[in-house]
């Protein structure tokens, strides 16, 4: 026995680190507060790097003590020979494998961060649910749910005092470690705790786990739904313990193999709940998306830094963020810009741009850092978060901004690669067929989840950009200060804020429909920018597209905005998918021009995100009526009643207007009330025709979704930009009609060939319209012969249309302007023949349809009258409300269209 | 008398000590019994004073404020729902293991520890836990703005 009295074991390492516990714990002590254990831990990591670096050697000298008694109980398993111990004494031994275990997961619990207090409200169930005395259990063991008391006095104190105790009895009085093994125990716990820091959790990170020795637990716990069960597994270890301890021949031999079966499995337990489960306990492979964010982030604690790379007064002075402290703000002393709600006051640093809270110096708290927030792929770690906006951010991928559904459906129904172009489609499932690659080359850039990739203000060029495409702004002194930045600190930060301009939609809608651009009276020509004019009337976009002015809306005019009209909901989405833009769009004219009683809703039925808005933007928002849309039931929360009236306040102007009611015309109810407001009250809206599209697998070009430069892609050749009045066309929803404006969508040919190498169907032609909403309001309709006697709005297109009389029989004729395609032989601009119907593949969507022969008769025999009759003569008035009628009184000068 | 009393006495207590030390075997479990009682008088005062001790520090009410606009809010101890039917408020903790709920996706309450999913009527729609959500019963104050909660 004699030699054996120094010889290192792991039960004399054991005990070594049993003693640095103590002796670190006793350390800690001094600066822990337990009254608010959260707060002093992470005030110690950012303010007190001693401290810091003896909470490491605490957790580091526990962790080792755990795996060394463990390991040393094991090291007895794997003879075969008896232990044989006294069955008390077995009995002490097995309760205090359990004592050990409790004294570190209370160690875990005082931390009090996210991961601790579920790990506490497990505890606390499971030592609830033991039966008769669980209730007592429960509450003696962890105490008052808002204190951390009692665990805090079983730690140091209960548990302490039994380990010890044990330890004595069980080493037979020699509880003092040679000293060899001392110093080893010291040399290597300094080293772990000086390169690895205990955990510490953000409170921002969706993941909870518990600590490594019980996330083996957590998953057994995943599995069963009456957890209760699994206290019967503790029992059995205990009882496995003891029998191996105190026992011997087969049942010792049994209990060694059994525990040793459990061991192995557990391992493998725990492997799974440390490596492959993320949020939720969601099972995660390290190529998924979001693995290093939710799985990886557990091992990710800052080193200590015995001299931080900030001054301690500093870190000492900045403020609690959310109940922690942070060490960003010891050096971002100054950052300003933002508004309340985002200031580094209330939300700190990490909230939004992620990194190491807990660092200390600035290549850790940088590491995993996100530098530009608000991107979709990352929204759900920033911006999304539980405390911040998670609904939305939950909300917007399902918008069409962010799918881009219409554009891709439209698109392959034109590639002839999809019967309908009303599939809900995503921009993040696109293939390799021609419309996709098309899709790639020149259209999809828009998408809300392109990602912003540099710093700097939202401007003409920007494409998606996700929360920051809308929500971001710089000022003066932001932009400035980004273009001096070198190695010193930005002090001046961009402000993330419901302070969204005409701008921030610029970039995307001055495109393709371009409301934006149109909204402003501004019309898209082919010049070159070298060839433009310089004079007040052209505009330069991008440095490259030269605009002509045109009529504006009446609602820019009168200093409205695009958010004045559309709401959270409409730009955000709702959370449902829609195919087109004019589904998932909410308001309408009607909602703010109505007649009669308005809809309305009172500002505490309001729902949190128009109530958020409205009490933003509006002064005094409590005691509003606010009017609702009528299609889906939203609030508008720039318009209120006052005293009988309805107004509206600009968003951001806050410019005061009375809403008027729709003229008496519109709302007679007769002859158009099928009518959409917009088929009158539209100026003018850009149209294109005669474009062709190839592909050149030689031509320089741009894959928008990977966003890169590529060899080969579809090239567009346009013919000829237009500001022409809408035509009209029919949507047909259900048993409902409706005259909508529409404009030449796609007449265009493909050379599909060039991108399959298939001769066979070669080039594609179609001739489709599209509905559309011309953003160009104006404040009287069109009149009377701008559609009557129309040839552009019969969808006939450009050319003379004329009404003969001849031997008292009327005719109407038409002589197109635009040659005759060779393709279909329609005029390049028509939609349809004169006194055509047609069918078929018509336009961009299945639901809208040109004049069908009976519409287009029954407009142009109006029209024969307007030959002779003024607009407002007091005949034409009349026929408004009775046309048959009017029609017989009729008298034998008036003549009417004879169709045969 | 007094003889008596004491002969009574001395044959007593021979008696006894005879009795204790006639075995060894008797006096030990003797010993043992009377640990155990001593034992579990303890485990009975500490189950005593421990459940008299929840009762009286027991919060017995909470207030929170009542937002009828927020479809569901999360509280350190509750949850509530607003919906069309009205006011629900459930107990935060999930029917599994405790763990506080705190996030909702997809119109659904998530338990961060374990992943047991409920419907925003508190009933469980995936495991592991298997019994809804518990609903508690509340009063609301007379002018609207707040919940109370009897725990």
């Amino acid at each position: 026995m004699g030699n054996k009295k120094d010889k290192t074991t792991f039960g004399t390492l054991a005990v070594a680190m049993f003693w640095l516990v103590i002796l670190s714990g006793v350390l800690l002590a001094v600066p822990f507060n337990v009254e608010s254990p959260y707060q002093s831990v992470s005030t110690i990591a950012v303010t007190n790097p001693w401290g810091a670096f003896i909470r490491n050697f605490h957790y580091w000298s526990s962790q080792f003590f755990l795996i060394f008694s463990l390991v040393h109980l094991y090291d007895h398993f794997h003879k075969k020979d008896k232990i044989g111990l006294k069955a008390g004494m077995a009995f002490r031994l097995s309760i205090g494998v359990l004592i050990i275990f409790l004294a570190m997961i209370t160690g875990f619990l005082l931390k009090g961060d996210a991961d601790s207090e579920q790990a506490r409200q497990i505890l606390h169930t499971l030592a609830e649910r033991v039966p008769l005395i669980g209730e007592s259990l429960a509450f003696s063991l962890l105490g008052h749910p808002e204190s951390y008391q009692l665990i805090y006095v079983h730690h140091i104190a209960t548990f302490t005092v039994f380990i010890a105790v044990i330890i004595i009895e069980h080493s037979r009085k020699k509880y003092w470690p040679p000293l060899f093994d001392f110093v080893i125990s010291v040399i290597g716990v300094l080293a772990f705790s000086y390169f690895f820091s205990a955990p510490l959790h953000d409170n921002l990170n969706p993941a909870v786990k518990g600590p490594w020795y019980f996330v083996g637990f957590q998953e057994i716990l995943h599995w069963l739904s009456q957890p209760e069960w699994s206290l019967l597994l503790f029992l059995a270890l205990l009882i496995l313990i003891f029998l191996v301890n105190s026992l011997s021949g087969k049942t010792m031999f049994f209990s060694k193999r059994s525990l040793l079966l459990f061991t192995a499995f557990y391992f493998v337990l725990t492997v799974i709940g440390l490596f492959f489960r993320g949020e939720r306990w969601q099972w995660k492979y390290p190529w998924q998306n979001g693995y290093n964010y939710e799985v990886l982030n557990n091992f990710k604690a800052p080193r200590v830094l015995i001299s931080p790379e900030f001054e301690l007064e500093t870190a000492m002075a900045s403020p609690l963020i959310q109940g922690r402290k942070e060490a960003c703000l010891a050096c971002h002393t100054e950052t300003h810009g933002l508004v309340d709600s985002h200031s580094p006051e209330a939300i700190g640093c990490v909230s939004c741009h992620g990194g190491n809270p807990f660092a200390t110096a600035k290549k850790q708290a940088h590491q995993n850092m996100i530098l530009i927030p608000g991107n979709l792929a990352t929204a759900w770690q920033s911006c999304g978060t539980t405390q911040c906006h998670p609904e939305i951010v939950e909300r917007v991928p399902t918008g069409l901004m962010a799918t881009l559904s219409g554009m891709i459906s439209v698109d392959r129904f034109v590639f002839n690669e999809q019967d309908s172009p009303d599939i809900l489609t995503n921009v993040h499932s696109l293939g390799n067929s021609a419309a996709d690659e098309h899709l790639r080359n020149l259209c999809v850039r828009c998408h809300l989840g392109n990602p912003k990739t540099e710093y700097g203000p939202i401007n003409e060029s920007s494409r998606g950009g996700g929360c920051l495409a809308c929500h971001l702004n710089y000022s003066h002194e932001a932009e400035a200060a980004l273009a001096m930045a070198g190695d010193t600190i930005i002090n001046a930060h961009p402000s993330i804020s419901l302070a969204i301009s005409n701008n921030h939609c610029f970039g995307c809608h001055s495109r393709s429909g371009r409301i934006s651009t149109s909204f402003e009276g501004w019309h898209e020509t082919t010049l070159l920018a070298e060839e433009m004019p310089q004079e007040k009337n052209y505009r330069l976009i991008e440095g490259e597209r030269v605009f002509v002015k045109k009529q504006a809306d009446v609602h820019h005019q009168l200093g409205m905005e695009c958010i004045d009209c559309h709401h959270s909901y409409e730009v955000m989405g709702d959370g449902n998918l829609y195919a087109h833009q004019e589904d998932q769009a909410d308001v309408q004219c009607s909602d703010c021009h109505f007649l009669g009683k308005a809809r309305t809703i009172r500002a505490e039925n309001l729902d949190n995100e128009s109530a958020i808005i409205a009490a933003l933007r509006l002064k005094n928002s409590s005691d509003k009526q606010f009017l609702l849309t009528e299609k889906r039931k939203h609030a508008l929360v720039n318009t209120f009643i006052e005293n009988d009236t309805a107004f509206l306040q600009t968003k951001n102007s806050g410019i005061k207007m009375a809403l008027s009611p729709p003229a008496e015309f519109c709302s007679r109810n007769n002859a158009h009330s099928k009518l959409a407001c917009s088929s009158c009250h539209s100026s003018w809206v850009p149209t294109c025709i005669g474009c062709h599209n190839e592909y050149d697998p030689h031509e320089p070009s741009y894959n928008m979704v990977a966003n890169k430069e590529q060899t080969g892609g579809w090239v567009e050749f346009f013919g000829e930009y237009q500001a022409k009045l809408p035509s009209l066309g029919m949507r047909t929803d259900g048993d409902k009609t409706e005259i909508i404006p529409v404009a030449p969508g796609m007449i265009l040919t493909i050379d599909k060939s060039t991108y399959t190498n298939d001769t066979d169907k070669s080039t594609i032609f179609h001739r489709l319209y599209a509905p559309v909403a011309p953003h160009t309001t104006t404040k009287e309709g069109r009149d009377c012969k701008s559609c009557h006697n129309s040839s552009l709005a019969l969808g006939y297109g450009e050319g003379k249309l004329e009404y003969k009389i001849t031997d008292g029989k009327g005719k109407w004729t038409f002589s197109p302007l635009y040659q005759r395609d060779e393709n279909d032989g329609l005029p390049a601009d028509a939609w349809i023949d004169f006194l055509q119907t047609r069918t078929g593949k018509v336009a961009t969507r299945s639901n809208v349809s040109p004049l069908n022969v009976e519409q287009q008769k029954s407009m142009l025999t109006v029209g024969a009258c307007l030959t002779c009759h003024d607009d407002n003569s007091a005949v034409m008035k009349v026929s408004l409300t009775n046309f048959e009628a009017q029609l017989q009184q009729r008298t034998a000068k008036c003549i009417i269209p004879d169709w045969n | 008398m007094r003889a008596i009393f004491r002969q009574v006495f001395f044959q007593f207590i021979t008696f006894a000590t005879n009795s204790i030390q006639m075995t060894t075997k008797n006096r030990r479990a003797f010993l043992k019994f009377a640990t155990a009682g001593l034992l579990a008088f303890f485990v009975y005062i500490w189950n005593k004073l421990t459940l008299q001790h929840i009762k009286t520090s027991e919060n017995k009410t909470s207030t929170l404020p009542l937002n009828k606009n927020k479809e569901v809010q999360f509280f350190d101890q509750y949850i509530v729902v607003n919906s069309e039917k009205g006011t629900t408020v459930f107990s935060s903790y999930c029917s599994h293991l405790g763990c506080k709920i705190n996030k909702v996706e997809n119109k659904k309450l998530v338990c961060p520890c374990h992943g047991s999913e409920y419907k925003l009527d508190g009933t469980v729609i995936k495991g592991p836990a298997y019994k809804d959500l518990k609903k508690v019963n509340y009063t609301t104050t007379a002018d609207g703005k707040n919940i109370i909660v009897n725990g």
